[in-house]
């Protein structure tokens, strides 16, 4: 079935923010960001970290907050029909649940993989899909933002399984906004590696060197991508089907 | 599990050097830069360990980062061939 190109209504700004990952770092700080703008705000983790629960606490008619793994897709169902019940019907989805990676591809255990593959690709896919579903059976329109990364572009030693799972959500973002038809705006960011993160997931060779080839003279920081995750929710804008990087031209 | 000692691991670690046209010093306190081993040479190692003893050796990339001497190399092989 083909569609004929309509001008579609504009998308509106989301209101009810699914956020996976949600307990720390990026995801806390999205949470954070999103609550503090007076947005309502579903967020779920494996683990529910006390700065979350606090953060809920300062805002319990517009915070519901869970513990689920974000692979146990019958929980996640469960924690949105919740959500739903108490903030009303989500419009927007943040997918920003990831496990990492740091070790050399031959040396990184088969269960490792199909666990990173679970964890980065089928479960957003999942989520996103049992969202849209809920969006389009009751008519109305939405917004996702996968949070994907840098190494979806670029090449980086120890993190090949991650690279794939975020290149893949790339390529499904681009997708999904051409399926979704400009009812529900579908895109992705892209940070650069976090400071916080660069001591594990790189060596300080490599720390030094991205630092010395990034313009802007810094890692990014979780607070500077905050504020493009929330233009993409809210903002009326005709992006779609987007990866905005936020690296400070270090991969440019 | 077959366990390979550290001699045998050493032995390895030769030939892996001899087939770049390298020597493997005699000893432990040899800086890796110096000697040439690379982070991959330590995976051709580690995979060979892996053949000799029919088990997968899988870590992460942290404890590599602290290998800098010849004996690092054996200390960290013999050591996860226990894990």
């Amino acid at each position: 079935m083909s569609d004929p190109t309509t001008p579609a209504q504009p998308v509106p700004p989301s209101s009810v923010v699914l956020v996976s990952g949600g307990s720390r770092g990026l995801g806390l700080a999205i949470v954070t960001d999103l609550l503090e703008s007076g947005l309502k705000v579903a967020a779920f983790a494996r683990t529910v970290t006390p700065e979350l629960a606090k953060l809920a606490g300062a805002h319990p008619e517009r915070a519901h907050v869970g513990p689920v793994d974000v692979t146990d897709l019958a929980a996640a169902q469960a924690f949105v029909r919740a959500a739903e019940e108490r903030l009303g019907p989500i419009d927007g989805v943040v997918n920003n649940a990831a496990v990492g990676q740091d070790s050399l591809h031959v040396h990184t255990a088969t269960t490792d993989i199909a666990r990173i593959i679970e964890t980065n690709l089928t479960a957003p896919l999942q989520l996103t899909r049992l969202a849209i579903r809920r969006m389009l059976a009751q008519g109305r329109r939405g917004r996702i933002v996968n949070i994907t990364s840098i190494c979806a572009q670029r090449g980086f030693p120890g993190l090949v399984a991650y690279s794939a799972t975020k290149g893949g959500m790339d390529a499904a973002t681009r997708s999904l906004a051409r399926e979704l038809g400009g009812r529900v705006l579908v895109n992705a960011v892209a940070p650069g590696f976090f400071a916080s993160e660069m001591s594990a997931v790189l060596g300080q060779t490599q720390l030094d060197q991205i630092v010395r080839r990034t313009p802007t003279g810094h890692l990014t920081e979780p607070v500077e991508v905050v504020p493009v995750v929330r233009l993409l929710l809210r903002d009326q804008t005709n992006i779609n089907g987007q990866v905005i990087v936020v690296d400070g031209a270090a991969s440019i | 599990m077959k366990e390979l000692s550290r001699a045998q691991i050493r032995d390895l670690m030769g030939e892996v050097l001899k087939n770049q046209g390298k020597a493997l010093p005699a000893d432990d306190a040899a800086d890796l830069r110096e000697v040439g081993f690379r982070s991959l040479d330590f995976s051709e190692l580690a995979l060979r360990v892996e053949d000799a003893t029919g088990e997968e050796l899988n870590f992460d990339a942290p404890g590599l980062r602290r290998i800098a001497t010849v004996g690092d190399v054996l200390d960290f092989l013999v050591e996860l061939q226990r894990q």
